[in-house]
C-alpha cells in the first residue's frame, strides 16, 4: 500500500482556519470534490458524527478524522496542514493539531482503510517528518515528503 | 334452478359436503385447541352441529353413501396403532398387559352389567330383559376407542410406559369386547327368547372373525413388506400401503372379517418385520392420514342424533358412564397391582381408557340387528350418546393422565421442539456487547476474553447500529497504535441481518442456516431496533439436544421403572 495511490496534491492544503469546524470543513470539500456522487453536507454531516463519539485528535499535532460511506468508490484522503494549530480539536494530549488526515472510504473497504490509518500514523510518528511537513511551502512539497522523501 | 337446488342443503353434492366437513372440523378443532381441549372433540362437536341433532347439512344419505370411506378411516386408524405395537415391547410387557387389559375390560363389563341391569330391572320389573341389557351393555363398555385415545396420545406428543401400555390396551380390548359381546348376545338371545343359532355357533362366528381378521392382516402385511423394501421412493411405499389397507379391509368387511384388527395386524406385522425401515413408511402414512381424520370424525358426530332419544333412556345413559369409568379405573388398578406395573399405570391408565367409539358403536347396530324393537333401539341411542359423552370426556381425561404421569410433549423431534419456541426464549441476553464508542483496544481484550465470533453494536440509546467481527479485525491485530482512537464505530459491519425476539425460532435457525450465519443480533419486537441479545446457532443446537436428550430420558426412564414396592412376579 501506498500513500500516493489515495492522495493527489490537489487535495492538500495549508489551512488558514484556526477552528476545527472549519477546518474539516476545508478538507471535507476537497474530498467531496474528488468524489462523485457525493454531497458535501453528507460527508461533513458523517465526519461531525464519528468525531462526536471520540475526538480524532490523536495526539503529536496529528488529527486522523476518518468516515465509511456507502457513496465513495475507492478509499481517499485530503490533507490540511496548519502551522499555528487548531486549539479547538480536542486531542487526546490536550495539544493544538497542526496536520490533519481525513480519510473516506466505501462503506464495503474495510481492510484496505484500516491499512491506510495504520500507515499515516506510523508515517507521521518521526517528528522529522512532521517538522518538515509544517516547514514545507507548498501542497506540492507535502506531497513529495510523504510520497517520496520520508521514510516510508 | 341449478342454483336453487345448490342451497337445498339436501342435494349438496358429497365433494362438497367433504370439504366443508373436512375444512370446518379443521377450524373447530383450532378453536377446541386454543381452549386447550383435544381436537378430536372439536371434529365432533362440528359434526353434531352439521348433522343429524343440529344443521342436518350432512344427511343420513351422505353418511350412509361414506361407510367404505369410514372403514377406511378407521383402518388407517387401525394401521398406525398397529405400528405401535412392537415386539420387544410385547415380549417385555405382554404378561402384564394381558392381566391388566383382562382386569379393565372385567371391570366396566361388571360394573355396567350390574347397574344398567338393575335400573331396567327397576323400571321394567322384568328380569329377563333387564338381565339381557345389562349384559350386552357390559360388553359394549368393556372396548375403548382407539382412534381417539391414540390421537389425543399423538396429538401431545406422549411416550413412556403409560403411553405404551395405552397403546396395547387400546388394540387389544376390541378383541375382548367382541368376545365378551359374543358370549353376552348368546346368553341374551337366550333369555330373551330372540336368535339363530346355538351359543356355539355364535362363539365360533366371533373367533372367526378376530382370528381370520389378525390372519389376514398379517398375511397381507408380509406381501406389503416385500413390496415395500423392493418400492423404493415414498410415493411408492405411500401407494401401496393405501392399497392394501384398502384390500385388506375391503376384503375383511366382504368375508365378514374383523376390519380394525386386520388393518391393526397388517401395521403390526410391517412394524415388526422391518422395525427400522418401516418407521419411515409410518411417518408418511402419518402425514396423509390427516383429513380423513377430521372427516371421520366429523361424521362420527354427525351421525348422532340427540333429538330422538325417549326420556327414561336418558336414565340408563348416566349410570352405563359413571359404571363404565369407575370399572375401568378400578379394573386397571387392580390389574396393574396383580402384575406388579408400574405406579404410573396403576394410577393412570384406567382415565385413558375412556373413549368410546367405532366397535362399541358398531357392536351395538348388530345388536339391535339382532334383538330389534325398542331393545334395539336402546342399544343403539344408548351408544351414541354415551359415545358422545365420553368422546367428549374422553380426550381430556387422556390428556390429564398423560400429564399426571408426565408423559407429555416427550416423543419430540429436535425440528418439534424448535415449534415450542421463540427466538426470545434462546436469545444470550448476557452475550458482550460493544457501544459505538468502545476503542479498540477494549475490543480486543473482551475479544480475547470471550468465545463468541459476532458482537453486536450500539449506540447510547441501546439502538443497534452494527456488529463486529473477529474476521473485520484481522486487519487490525497488527497495527499498532490505532487501539487507543480506533473505536467500535471505525471497524464495525451493518448487520447482515436481525430477527425480533417474538419471531419463532424455528423460522431464524432456518434463516441462519440459509445465509450461513453463526450469529443473529436480535432486537426488540415493538421498538425495531433496540437490541436485545444474540442468538447463537451453536447454543441453540447445544440447548435443543439437551432438552431433547433428557426428554428423551425421562421417557426411557418410566418405560423402566421398577414396578414401585413390587418385585416381577416372574418367579412366585
Amino acid at each position: 500500500m501506498r500513500i500516493q495511490d489515495h492522495l493527489v496534491p490537489g487535495r492538500i492544503v495549508l489551512l488558514k482556519a484556526k477552528a476545527k469546524a472549519q477546518a474539516l470543513g476545508e478538507l471535507v470539500c476537497l474530498l467531496a470534490d474528488d468524489a462523485p456522487g457525493i454531497e458535501r453536507e453528507e460527508l461533513s454531516r458523517a465526519v461531525l458524527q464519528r468525531e462526536s463519539l471520540m475526538s480524532t485528535g490523536i495526539g503529536q499535532g496529528l488529527g486522523v478524522p476518518h468516515v465509511r460511506m456507502a457513496g465513495l468508490r475507492q478509499v481517499m484522503m485530503a490533507i490540511g496542514v496548519s502551522r499555528e494549530g487548531i486549539e479547538d480539536y480536542g486531542s487526546l494530549d490536550g495539544k493544538a493539531v497542526r496536520i490533519i488526515l481525513l480519510i473516506g472510504a466505501p462503506a464495503g473497504q474495510h481492510e484496505e482503510y484500516i491499512r491506510l490509518l495504520a500507515l499515516v500514523t506510523e508515517v507521521l510518528k518521526s517528528a522529522e517528518l512532521r517538522e518538515a511537513i509544517l516547514a514545507a511551502k507548498s501542497p506540492q512539497d507535502v506531497y513529495s515528503l510523504l510520497t517520496g522523501g520520508g521514510p516510508s | 334452478m341449478t342454483v336453487l337446488a345448490f342451497l337445498d342443503t339436501s342435494h349438496l353434492p358429497v365433494l362438497v359436503v367433504i370439504g366443508l366437513a373436512i375444512f370446518f372440523g379443521t377450524v373447530g378443532a383450532k378453536l377446541f385447541k386454543r381452549l386447550h381441549i383435544p381436537q378430536v372433540v372439536g371434529y365432533i362437536t362440528v359434526g353434531l352441529i352439521v348433522g343429524q341433532s343440529g344443521l342436518k347439512i350432512i344427511h343420513e344419505q351422505v353418511i350412509e353413501s361414506l361407510e367404505p370411506f369410514n372403514f377406511f378411516a378407521l383402518g388407517i386408524i387401525g394401521f398406525l396403532i398397529g405400528g405401535e405395537l412392537h415386539r420387544e415391547v410385547f415380549k417385555k410387557h405382554g404378561r402384564q398387559f394381558l392381566t391388566i387389559l383382562l382386569s379393565e375390560g372385567l371391570g366396566a363389563f361388571v360394573l355396567v352389567s350390574l347397574s344398567v341391569g338393575g335400573i331396567v330391572y327397576l323400571i321394567r320389573g322384568d328380569l329377563a330383559t333387564a338381565a339381557a341389557m345389562g349384559l350386552v351393555f357390559g360388553a359394549l363398555s368393556s372396548a375403548t376407542a382407539p382412534a381417539a385415545t391414540a390421537n389425543t396420545l399423538w396429538e401431545y406428543r406422549t411416550r413412556g410406559v403409560l403411553t405404551t401400555a395405552t397403546f396395547a390396551i387400546v388394540a387389544l380390548d376390541d378383541a375382548l369386547a367382541l368376545g365378551l359381546y359374543s358370549l353376552a348376545a348368546g346368553v341374551a338371545t337366550i333369555l330373551t327368547g330372540h336368535g339363530e343359532g346355538s351359543l356355539g355357533a355364535m362363539l365360533g362366528q366371533t373367533a372367526w372373525e378376530l382370528l381370520g381378521g389378525a390372519g389376514l392382516g398379517v398375511l397381507v402385511g408380509i406381501g406389503l413388506n416385500f413390496l415395500v423394501r423392493r418400492g423404493g421412493d415414498h410415493d411408492n411405499s405411500l401407494a401401496f400401503i393405501v392399497g392394501a389397507l384398502a384390500v385388506v379391509i375391503g376384503t375383511a368387511r366382504a368375508v365378514k372379517l374383523d376390519a380394525i384388527l386386520a388393518a391393526m395386524a397388517l401395521g403390526a406385522t410391517l412394524s415388526n418385520l422391518a422395525p427400522r425401515r418401516s418407521q419411515e413408511a409410518f411417518r408418511i402414512v402419518e402425514r396423509f392420514a390427516p383429513p380423513l381424520y377430521v372427516l371421520f370424525f366429523v361424521i362420527v358426530g354427525a351421525h348422532i342424533n340427540l333429538s330422538s332419544m325417549p326420556a327414561w333412556m336418558w336414565a340408563l345413559a348416566v349410570p352405563y358412564v359413571v359404571a363404565r369409568s369407575l370399572g375401568k379405573i378400578l379394573g386397571s388398578n387392580v390389574g396393574a397391582r396383580m402384575a406388579g406395573a408400574p405406579a404410573v399405570l396403576r394410577k393412570y391408565l384406567g382415565f385413558c381408557l375412556f373413549c368410546q367409539g367405532g366397535v362399541a358403536v358398531g357392536l351395538s347396530i348388530l345388536a339391535a340387528a339382532r334383538f330389534g324393537g325398542e331393545l334395539g333401539t336402546a342399544f343403539i341411542l344408548i351408544i351414541a350418546v354415551t359415545t358422545f359423552v365420553v368422546e367428549i370426556l374422553g380426550p381430556p381425561f387422556v390428556k390429564f393422565a398423560a400429564r399426571r404421569a408426565g408423559e407429555i410433549g416427550l416423543n419430540v423431534t429436535e425440528d418439534d421442539l424448535m415449534g415450542e419456541y421463540t427466538v426470545g426464549d434462546m436469545v444470550s441476553r448476557t452475550a458482550p456487547t460493544f457501544r459505538e464508542d468502545t476503542p479498540l483496544s477494549r475490543i480486543l481484550r473482551t475479544i480475547a476474553e470471550t468465545d463468541a465470533m459476532t458482537y453486536p453494536v450500539t449506540d447510547r440509546q441501546g439502538t443497534l447500529v452494527g456488529v463486529v467481527t473477529i474476521q473485520d479485525l484481522k486487519q487490525s491485530f497488527r497495527a499498532e497504535g490505532l487501539g487507543d482512537w480506533l473505536l467500535a464505530f471505525d471497524v464495525m459491519q451493518p448487520p447482515a441481518d436481525t430477527v425480533a425476539e417474538t419471531m419463532p425460532l424455528a423460522e431464524a435457525v432456518a434463516r441462519m442456516r440459509e445465509q450461513e450465519l453463526e450469529y443473529l443480533p436480535v432486537i426488540a419486537a415493538d421498538d425495531h431496533s433496540r437490541l436485545v441479545g444474540l442468538l447463537e446457532l451453536r447454543k441453540v443446537s447445544r440447548d435443543l439436544s439437551q432438552e431433547l436428550l433428557s426428554r428423551r430420558q425421562r421417557a426411557e426412564a418410566s418405560q423402566q421403572s421398577p414396578p414401585a414396592g413390587l418385585s416381577e412376579p416372574e418367579g412366585s
